[in-house]
């Protein structure tokens, strides 16, 4: 069987991914699109169009944003590119070849090939949740506070009980707003920014006036939350989720006291990162970016990577928002078309012109946001030895600690020792934090400190598949 | 503790531990089973303590479930579909010689 | 420059290393380990963690015997060791089996067999060809693929989880007082009166006795101390599945099912330099002959995957050489460094700091490969 071969292949279908992939048809390339959610939209857009079609009224309660992503969605509909839906990326090669098989399990009949070749890739993956361990956050009834915002916009459920959110971040304060219009009752709102971060992130206000209208728009949900009646603490820390086999109750620091509310769902939330497996695996460059400590991928303007011919857009790169994802796209899938040699450079640059005014325009509230929410240590260590770093091999903060000093110092010897980072979720969920302990023990930045290498498979497949899979 | 808040438009029939259940096509099993009030999907195989979904978007991997006989399913990343089976992941028989 | 004295410096963190620093502080020498910037290349990491006899030494009488030596002493080595750190070591020895895949490979394996039977001085060599039969019902929870023709099971072979090896050594070493020195690269060596002065950069360690056991490093550093020890790199592909119940219970060079209920799967060889990177290729040829012997390992998701460099003397077999030049410096090099450090933290060093040579020891010298030292 012949293997299938495009110009262009991206992997994502959120506003990057379908901007790039509508820029690239607009200009022939043969476009792939492999997604390995159930449709399109990614995170910020997720389920729209089922929204538009079954759910119509709550779709149109998801305003502004909801409307111009439809328009996104259609122009990519119509763009003729190969789009693929429930398909994990496993592993990329050097040469770009790309092995990809089917999130059904049951699957087994698709007739869709597992691997292709592309000349250039895009990787349009977003962003996550900066994993926040504290104790009992392996609980059931804890949850990354997206996880609400899935479960509504997915399948238009809304939490029951009592239900407190807890953090920091703009995204908590969108969730926290989203939840109250469906009607939901908050118990409490922690916020564990702490204080005098605004007058630190004031320096950087007068730029973010530029794109007034998320400033105005966190103010406006920051009134909505305080006028709302929910409990709102705030300089809040130590937070701890406490149950016998799920959540009870919240147990939390506020100046010298330590309240506790009884909870049924507790949503958590400290900060967006980018999603770098697939750069990781590709062993891209990445640097460290220290006011939000996370890693992103070294790109230029276009988003090039340190890799021949692979590109980043969109909050997988720096997270900004779905707007400037949307035109980080475009602009990304523009050069692409140019080293294909569909466009010269002057045509690039023309065509680029307005795309990069709106991005500046659109990124200016970054610095500000960026700052004012910028996660502490303490926010990302827990002070507590005995939680759990790695949730999927149950590594505590003590296990780690104690080898680090036992002389092993680096993600990958710790690994081998203490085996975190070795389970399922391949240090998705623990490779931040132990980066950021390894620094605490060495007394020197996460930065210094590295990352775990990181191999395919992305996602798992089975021997079976691995085997057959010509 | 989740709940929907609309009605379905349309329905397949799901099996959790041994029971029918009428779910939503389109949705993912992990939210079908939560919105069904099953918030325990495993118990993992360190120490067999009880985990639930967390991410609900792929990242997590605490949304286990064995589906139709194979193990280590992403509940959060798979569709339901007619007459699909679904348990709770147990911790594997781990024999020591 | 930070100085620092000791007795010993042992130059390598890997499990050969380890071994030797870890035997020689339970004698009461005062060692200092360096160790060099991590970059992920140490075979010590990225093994099957066999405890083997079966396979090795075609060739040379003396490694086989030392083989065995090693493997007799390992459930006493692994008792001591898991007691005084805490650790567990998940030591099985069950005995070992070489599945055999059609006629050929089947013939091989029973010629094969019988030559290193023939060639064991002592006659300890317990190595024998079992039928199909016999094989599945050593495994009857698990079937065999329709191509498996049998099997030779080795009584002396088993397995150990590695990485607690290297961590259950490394702990007790530093708990007896050994000095663990991380990040160290060995820039510079000098002798003079008997004595050695090791620079790194930001240290320097002067010592009675150095020991060189640096896998791909030994080259270079051997070279400084008048010692021609060849070495090349042999890249080694494993992937790792999902844990489920635990159904196979004898290792396997190419398969075996951890404590833990993961089964590794692994046994390719590539000669590849300074590159750890997985292959496509590799790991699919890996996963097919692992379903031509047990099918059922289709269903199983392959989780992690990683590769590793073997540190690999021309022959295969060990260079143990003290420096006629330099006396009291010591370059050991080996594959099977997991199997052999029973034998390498007390034989070797009762080598080392006693001058105990053991029997046969000539035939672990490098001038086998008939190699000039270097001036």
């Amino acid at each position: 069987m012949s293997i299938a071969e495009y110009d262009y292949t991206i992997i994502g279908a959120g506003p990057a991914g379908m901007a790039a992939a509508i820029t690239a048809r607009k200009h022939g390339l043969n476009v792939l699109v492999l997604d390995e959610q159930p449709a399109v939209g990614g995170q910020i857009f997720r389920n729209i169009e089922g929204l538009e079609k079954y759910r119509n009224s709550e779709y149109h309660k998801l305003g502004e944003e909801y409307l111009s992503g439809s328009k996104l969605v259609q122009q990519f509909r119509n763009s003729g590119v190969v789009y693929l839906n429930g398909r994990s990326v496993w592993q990329i090669d050097g040469d770009l070849g790309i092995h990809h098989v089917s999130t059904i399990p049951t699957d087994q009949k698709s007739s869709v090939p597992q691997f292709c070749k592309t000349k250039y890739l895009l990787i349009a993956v977003g962003a996550m949740e900066r994993p926040m361990p504290l104790p009992g956050w392996t609980l059931p009834g804890v949850m990354a506070c997206t996880a609400a915002d899935v479960l509504y916009k997915s399948s238009g459920m809304i939490p029951q009980g009592k239900v407190i959110l807890a953090g920091s971040g703009p995204l908590l304060l969108l969730i926290a707003c989203r939840l109250l219009d469906a009607g939901v009752k908050i118990s409490a709102f922690l916020d564990t920014t702490p204080r005098g971060a605004l007058i630190q992130a004031l320096p950087n206000l007068p730029k973010a006036l530029r794109s007034f209208g998320y400033l105005k728009k966190g103010l406006e949900m920051l009134w909505k939350l305080r006028t709302s009646g929910i409990p709102i603490y705030t300089g809040i820390q130590e937070i701890e989720a406490l149950g016998n086999s799920k959540l009870e109750k919240v147990r939390f620091k506020k100046g010298m006291k330590h309240p506790e509310v009884s909870a049924d769902l507790l949503l958590l939330h400290n900060g967006v990162v980018p999603n770098v497996q697939i750069t990781r695996q590709l062993a891209c460059d990445h640097s460290w970016y220290d006011v939000q400590r996370y890693w992103e991928p070294i790109v230029d303007d276009w988003g090039n990577t340190s890799m021949e011919r692979t590109a980043v857009a969109g909050d997988c790169g720096r997270v900004s928002g779905a707007v400037v994802s949307e035109i980080s796209g475009h602009l990304s899938a523009l050069d692409t078309v140019r080293q294909l040699g569909a466009i010269t450079l002057n045509e690039r640059d023309k065509l680029s012109r307005n795309l990069r005014q709106s991005l500046q325009s659109h990124k200016s509230a970054r610095p500000f946001l960026d700052k004012l929410f910028q996660p502490r240590q303490n926010q990302i260590v827990p002070n507590k030895e005995d939680v759990l770093v790695c949730r999927c091999e149950e590594v505590t903060v003590r296990e780690i600690r104690e080898t680090v000093r036992l002389g092993f110092q680096n993600p990958d010897r710790l690994k081998s020792m203490i085996r975190c980072g070795m389970g399922p979720c391949q240090a998705r969920m623990c490779g931040l934090s132990v980066s950021e302990i390894i620094a605490d023990e060495k007394q020197i930045s996460p930065g210094e400190v590295g990352y775990f290498k990181i191999r395919s498979p992305l996602k798992p497949i089975t021997i079976g598949q691995l085997a057959e899979n010509d | 503790m989740f709940k929907k808040q609309y009605e379905s438009h349309e329905t397949v029939t799901i099996i959790f531990e041994g029971k029918s259940l009428d779910v939503e096509i389109g949705q993912t099993v992990a939210a079908a089973l939560l919105g069904d009030g099953h918030l325990i999907f495993r118990y993992t195989r360190v120490s067999g303590e009880p985990r639930a979904a967390y991410c609900f978007m792929g990242v997590c991997f605490e949304c286990l479930l064995e589906i139709n006989g194979q193990r280590n399913q992403q509940g959060c990343m798979i569709p339901v579909s007619d007459g699909m089976k679904i348990k709770r992941q147990l911790p594997p028989k781990v024999k020591i010689l | 420059m930070i100085n620092e004295n000791a007795e010993v410096v042992v130059v390598g963190g890997g499990v050969i290393g380890v071994s030797l620093a870890y035997g020689m502080v339970k004698n009461g020498a005062k060692v200092i380990l360096i160790d060099k910037v991590d970059n992920r290349l140490t075979a010590s990491r990225g093994n099957f963690g066999l405890v083997w006899v079966q396979g090795k030494g075609k060739g040379m009488p003396r490694y086989v015997e030392w083989s065995i030596e090693a493997t007799e002493k390992w459930p006493e080595f692994a008792e001591n060791l898991e007691t005084e750190s805490g650790f567990n070591l998940n030591y099985e020895k069950t005995g070992g089996l070489e599945i055999c895949l059609g006629e050929e490979e089947h013939q091989e394996r029973v010629n094969f067999i019988e030559e290193m039977s023939k060639a064991s001085s002592s006659g300890r060599y317990d190595c024998e060809m079992i039928s199909l039969k016999e094989l599945q019902s050593m495994i009857p929870e698990i079937k065999l693929g329709k191509e498996v023709t049998g099997a030779s099971f080795c009584s002396h072979d088993g397995c150990v989880n590695p990485l607690n090896l290297l961590k259950a050594m490394s702990s007790s070493f530093q708990e007896n007082g050994g000095g663990y020195r991380p990040e160290q690269f060995v820039q510079k060596i000098e002798y003079s009166s008997n004595s050695f002065k090791i620079e790194t950069g930001t240290h320097s360690f002067n010592s009675k006795k150095l020991v060189l056991a640096c896998g791909l490093m030994t080259t270079k550093l051997a070279s400084m101390v008048g010692m021609n020890v060849p070495v090349i790199a042999e890249r080694g592909q494993i992937l790792v599945t999902e844990s489920t119940s635990r159904v196979f219970n004898y290792p396997t060079a190419g398969i075996r099912q951890n404590y833990d209920g993961s089964f590794m799967l692994g046994g390719s060889h590539e000669t590849v330099v300074h590159n750890i990177e997985t292959s496509y290729e590799v790991l699919q040829n890996i996963a097919k002959r692992a379903i031509r012997i047990l099918p059922n390992l289709k269903n199983l998701q392959m989780i992690r995957s990683w590769a590793a460099l073997r540190v690999l003397t021309p022959d295969k077999m060990p260079v143990y050489l003290e420096s006629d030049q330099y006396p009291g410096a010591y370059a050991i090099t080996s594959h099977s460094g997991v199997s052999l450090a029973s034998i390498h933290s007390s034989n070797l060093v009762d080598w080392i700091l006693e001058e105990k040579i053991p029997l046969g020891f000539s035939s672990f010298h490098p001038q086998r490969f008939n190699v000039q030292e270097a001036i």
